[in-house]
């Protein structure tokens, strides 16, 4: 099928969008924590500390697109590996469900701060910061099979 | 998008009409996009500018960053699937022209470069409000146009 080579260039350019998508995720996320007032480092030692008061309509405000979002996401970036010869789709298999589950722990990170299971927000910190570089991953895969 | 490129259209007529809906929903997706913003951010300079650097003679104060910052996320989300689903299934009808490379190049860079120009414009002058503005007009317009394309192909054969 001559037009398959044609469909490399969305998915390069997905990569480059997604990459936005997450960075402008984040900020957004440091801003909510007070970044516009600190720098980065401060931003993230106050959120591992004592991280800002949340209530649940906030949560649900956040966490509701945020599900659909991602997962939809993680589902078309993890279904292009269908096509590669590079690498295992038993490989792509394990890092997707595992950024699944990531996701998952990731929107729901902030509910264990809020119902003052734990006081600290390194768990939030943690779970971003696995759920990043478990996608940065599964992108990397993706271009490497390109 | 694997279903778009393997399946052959020519013994499914579901999937030519599936892919002609879609194209006439983005297609009304992007014109209302162009309003949504206009109303978001502004429809003239004077009313973008207040947006974004506010006003002191009437008191307009500037967007915050939370909230542009937001939209900007959301635009590239948006833009990302739009995008995606108009390139592949025009991909899939216009393989063999030859501007259909430079088409979707030309139409992801400006889905991609709008609201990075807009973040870039809120940071720095209004220089750049003139880049957003031409680089979101015309990445709308390439994708309607784009969209009206694969109508006409797979229902005016």
């Amino acid at each position: 099928m001559k037009h398959l080579k044609l469909y490399h260039i969305p998915i390069a350019y997905m990569l480059v969008y997604i990459l936005a998508i997450l960075a402008t995720g984040m900020w957004l996320f440091l801003l909510s924590q007070g970044l516009g007032s600190s720098g980065i480092l401060q931003t993230l030692m106050r959120i591992a500390n004592v991280p800002e008061p949340k209530s649940i309509h906030n949560f649900i405000e956040v966490a509701t697109p945020h599900m659909f979002a991602i997962g939809t996401l993680i589902f078309v970036v993890a279904h292009f590996m269908l096509f590669s010869t590079k690498i295992s789709q038993r490989f792509s298999l394990r890092v997707s469900v595992l950024l699944f589950i990531v996701a998952l722990l990731n929107i729901s990170a902030y509910l264990l701060i809020i119902f003052g299971v734990v006081v600290s927000g390194w768990v939030k910190l943690l779970s971003l910061a696995l759920f990043v570089l478990l996608f940065l991953l599964l992108l990397g895969m993706l271009a490497f099979s390109l | 998008m694997k279903f778009l490129v393997t399946k052959d259209l020519q013994h499914s007529t579901l999937l030519g009409n599936l892919m002609a809906g879609v194209s006439v929903a983005l297609f009304f997706y992007l014109s209302l996009d162009v309003v949504l913003h206009a109303y978001v951010i502004g429809s003239d300079m004077e009313s973008i500018s207040n947006t974004l650097y506010g006003n002191v003679e009437e008191f307009i104060e500037p967007i915050l960053i939370d909230s542009l910052l937001l939209q900007v996320h959301i635009d590239l989300f948006m833009s990302l699937f739009s995008i995606m689903i108009i390139a592949s299934i025009y991909i899939r009808l216009y393989s063999d022209k030859s501007v259909t490379k430079w088409l979707v190049h030309t139409l992801f860079i400006l889905g991609l470069l709008a609201p990075l120009f807009l973040m870039v414009a809120y940071f720095t002058s209004i220089g750049f409000v003139y880049a957003w503005l031409t680089s979101f007009i015309l990445g709308h317009l390439l994708g309607m146009g784009l969209s009206l394309l694969i109508v006409k192909k797979l229902l005016f054969k």
